[in-house]
């Protein structure tokens, strides 16, 4: 017995050095790879603040700051999917839906506040019947969102019948400045709004009952089944954040076009991956943090803001991207794999 | 194979075993779960590597580090209990995959099917080889790994419970291949826990417990209870504290539980304060029957009742609630998140103890919790923050463990609870059960190794093949008895068997 309240009490003691913010902080699971793309983002800032000093100026620096706000909404998403074990690829064509309805709507005279809930209600549609495909039907994801992917796009052209749509018009001029043109406290409105989605969707992952069952199911499927977890529940919650997510990109992209287009978000599912695990979300399932999303959508931003300002052509700017990319995550990849093959080695002693 | 010798750290899982096979005969190598038998049969077939000892194939010594494909050469082949086939390529494509024929570059898939067909001819298998072998039934299959073995030349035939999963014509059919096979000069080792049909095929019998190797001779000249009493032999020590006290009120009761194959019509009672022990072989279903009364697996027909209410109970979320949980068979694949923390593994089931009204887990009574989970059961860790993964068997046990005793169960049903985990680490978890005990639970432990389920339970149902073929008490029985039971199979052999 002595033994073990001195055991308790270590513990106790433990508890008490992590109240220091700043190791409480070392120990969050996932941290390092968030710090270690964190000085990878510095590095890229000051590279092109070098190559052109105007990068580096506050209008720049707002600017970049909105366009970070569409890859950081679609990458939470993903994150929330990701941690799953799973993968939405039916993001870019939900944006493309809740846009075009919404301008359809507007351009219909439609109340814009009504017209933004009736878009954000499909696009949670979606995400209920992703969840379910996956998780109740057992459909390999890939190919579940794919079909959803598909069908989402059809729904963007389908509404204004296969046009994009007129301008949506002085009456919408309310929700333009909400989502995109308006100003708060010095920020850009969309800035507001993703930062708001952000620390809402950060308490939910990290803080509360539904977030851990993400996690576990990412973790170990099996296990959470047996520990009580509802998979199904779980599963359809995380698409539907990643639908929601989706839907409101798709608006702020709505309201700083002016109009609808059946294009909007293409290609933007797989932002949503990059901008996720740049920043350390495991595609596998089980880690991640949403932080780390930021510091991903940054680095995809800064990429795309400071080779404009380098002026890069374009083909040139994807190629330099693409590569970095894959570099960021080979680089982890490699890091990581060395830890592991030296546990594979231990845990192969320890079976032997 | 002399004095081969095996360590894996902290058991010595092969303590001076050997094995001698002569050309053309069946031999069978008998032994109780966790014997040795398929150690011996890996580290013949190179597998593992012995830490001592030597083997001679044909009175060639063999290095010490023998690999698979060097052991292939050599002609030992194994047929697993699980096979591996690629089940979308034909007859043909497995028996020659990865040494395909090929003529002018491309396969020769006209010279590989017909070679296919000649070797399956030579043993009179009935088989197309251009079929897909995913379409074939399980014995079919394992006629086609056989086959596989056999175009490659093998002396020696490994089979590991080789019957498990065939049916009675099937079994006589694999029987005449294997005496087929020894009449051509083949030397077949036979690994089976159904000890009734050896003697359709079996020449030569060598028995193992414990890692060693206890004896060997012709089949013909043994008797049955000899070769039980060889295999079990030994004194249950004094390493199982059990405490007894008088057992409670009747609590949880499962009456006619069907769930598929291996779960046929299984009843009982549970009551309170008592360790109700399952035992039985390896496949006995004894874990489909606990998964099926967690709700882990679908159920066909059943009754379960807790204290005298009838629950309902389709998924394990319905079984927490009602407090029946489930301590799995499998941490790895079951039981543990290995990469969540310590923590977040010991609260997962109970977050609904810790969530504010808005759902947000209150962090301090998560720690609280932990804590006095870690008191309770001496979790050593550097931390509760710490992965799961990274702790060893018997703590990762503990941790599995102890997420369901943060919450007030009534039934707590324990899977294998020591597999592979050191003898302390078994001892405390045998002071748990028995602490759980005294509370009033109702306990249900599965387990293979007799010494412990004789030792830790205060009532013994025994299972072969799916049913419930015996109950004993654990205080005037011998593991020759339970033995008996779990190898009670419904009558495929003793009637129906007309031998060759």
């Amino acid at each position: 017995m002595p033994e073990l309240s001195r055991n308790y009490y270590e513990g106790v003691a433990k508890m008490k050095t992590n109240q220091n913010p700043f190791i409480r902080v070392l120990a969050i699971r996932g941290i390092g790879q968030v710090l270690s793309a964190l000085v990878g983002l510095f590095i890229l800032c000051i590279i092109f603040s070098i190559i052109n000093p105007n990068f580096m100026s506050g209008a720049n620096i707002l600017s970049l700051m909105r366009q970070t706000c569409p890859y950081l909404l679609v990458g939470i998403g993903q994150a929330f999917v990701c941690i799953t074990g799973n993968i939405d690829l039916s993001i870019g064509s939900v944006m493309g839906m809740s846009c075009m309805i919404s301008a359809t709507l507007m351009t219909r005279n439609m109340n814009p506040w009504l017209a933004v809930l009736i878009a954000l209600l499909c696009c949670l549609a979606v995400g209920v019947i992703n969840g379910n495909l996956v998780a109740r039907f057992n459909l390999p994801p890939f190919i579940a969102t794919l079909g959803t992917m598909t069908v989402a796009r059809g729904i963007a052209q389908i509404v204004n019948g296969n046009y994009n749509t007129d301008s949506i018009g002085t009456g919408a001029e309310g929700f333009r400045n909400v989502f995109y043109y308006g100003k708060t406290l010095g920020l850009f409105n969309g800035v507001w709004i993703t930062l708001i989605i952000w620390f809402v969707f950060n308490f939910y992952l990290s803080r509360t009952r539904s977030g851990r069952h993400i996690y576990a199911i990412g973790s170990n499927v099996d296990a959470a089944r047996l520990s009580g977890v509802d998979v199904i529940k779980s599963t359809t919650k995380a698409y539907v954040v990643s639908s929601f997510c989706a839907g409101v990109t798709g608006l702020i992209l709505c309201a700083s076009a002016g109009m609808g287009s059946m294009e909007t978000g293409m290609s933007f599912e797989l932002y949503a991956v990059a901008a996720a695990v740049i920043g350390g979300v495991s595609t596998l399932g089980g880690s991640g943090l949403l932080a780390g999303v930021i510091v991903g959508a940054s680095i995809w931003a800064v990429l795309q803001n400071g080779l404009t300002f380098a002026n890069a052509p374009v083909a040139i700017r994807n190629i330099v991207i693409g590569i970095i990319v894959v570099a960021c995550v080979l680089i982890d990849v490699i890091l990581r794999s060395g830890k592991k093959l030296s546990q594979g080695k231990k845990e192969e002693k320890a079976a032997v | 194979m002399e004095h081969i010798n095996k360590f894996f750290p902290g058991v010595k899982a092969l303590d001076d075993a050997q094995l001698h096979l002569k050309e053309g005969e069946v031999m069978a190598l008998l032994g109780e779960n966790g014997a040795g038998k398929s150690t011996l049969m890996k580290i013949l077939s190179g597998v593992y590597t012995r830490d001592s000892g030597s083997v001679r194939i044909f009175g060639q010594e063999v290095d010490g580090n023998l690999s698979t494909r060097q052991a292939q050469a050599l002609g030992v082949a194994i047929i697993h209990q699980e096979l591996n086939m690629c089940q979308h390529l034909t007859v043909a494509n497995n028996i020659f995959l990865g040494r395909e024929l090929i003529k002018n570059g491309r396969l020769n898939n006209g010279e590989m099917n017909r070679r296919s067909a000649e070797l399956l001819e030579s043993f009179k298998i009935d088989l197309d080889p251009e079929t897909v072998v995913g379409s074939l039934s399980v014995a079919k299959q394992q006629m086609v790994e056989i086959s596989k073995a056999l175009s490659v030349d093998a002396k020696v035939l490994v089979m590991d419970e080789p019957t498990s999963a065939l049916s009675n014509s099937e079994i006589q059919e694999l029987f005449r291949i294997v005496r087929n096979l020894r009449d051509q000069g083949r030397s077949v080792i036979y690994i089976s826990h159904r000890l009734d049909e050896l003697h359709h095929i079996v020449d030569r019998v060598t028995i193992m417990r414990d890692g060693k190797y206890i004896t060997e001779g012709k089949f013909s000249e043994m008797s049955m209870e000899q070769i039980i009493a060889n295999m079990v032999g030994r004194k249950i020590t004094e390493q199982f504290p059990r405490d007894s006290i008088p057992r409670g009120e009747k609590l949880f009761s499962v009456k006619h539980l069907n769930a598929g194959r291996m779960v046929r019509d299984i009843s009982f009672d549970a009551y309170a304060g008592e360790v109700l022990g399952f035992a039985g072989l390896v496949g006995a279903g004894r874990t489909e029957a606990t998964r099926a009364i967690f709700g882990a697996d679908p159920k066909e027909s059943g009754q379960i009742e807790l204290e005298g209410k009838t629950l309902k109970i389709t998924c394990p979320q319905d079984a927490i609630r009602q407090g029946v949980v489930l301590v799995p068979e499998d941490r790895k694949r079951d039981g543990l998140c290995t990469k969540l923390s310590i923590s977040e593994n010991i609260s997962l089931p109970n977050l609904d103890q810790l969530c504010s009204r808005i759902g947000s887990v209150n962090r301090k009574k998560e720690e609280e919790m932990v804590f006095r989970c870690e008191r309770n059961l001496t979790i050593r860790m550097p931390g509760p923050h710490v992965l799961a993964g990274s702790l060893s068997g018997g703590n990762q046990q503990k941790v599995v463990v102890a997420k369901w005793l943060a919450r007030n169960s009534k039934v707590v049903i324990f899977d294998e609870p020591t597999r592979g985990i050191d003898v302390a680490a078994k001892v405390e978890i045998y002071h748990l059960i028995n602490q759980l005990k005294k509370e009033g639970i109702a306990l249900i432990v599965v387990s293979s190794e007799l010494p412990e389920i004789m030792g830790i339970s205060d009532r013994i149902l025994v299972m072969c093949d799916g049913r419930i073929t015996g109950e004993v008490n654990p205080r005037n029985t011998t593991e020759e008895e339970i033995l008996t039971f779990a190898t009670k199979f419904e009558d495929k052999f003793s009637s129906a068997v007309v031998d060759a």
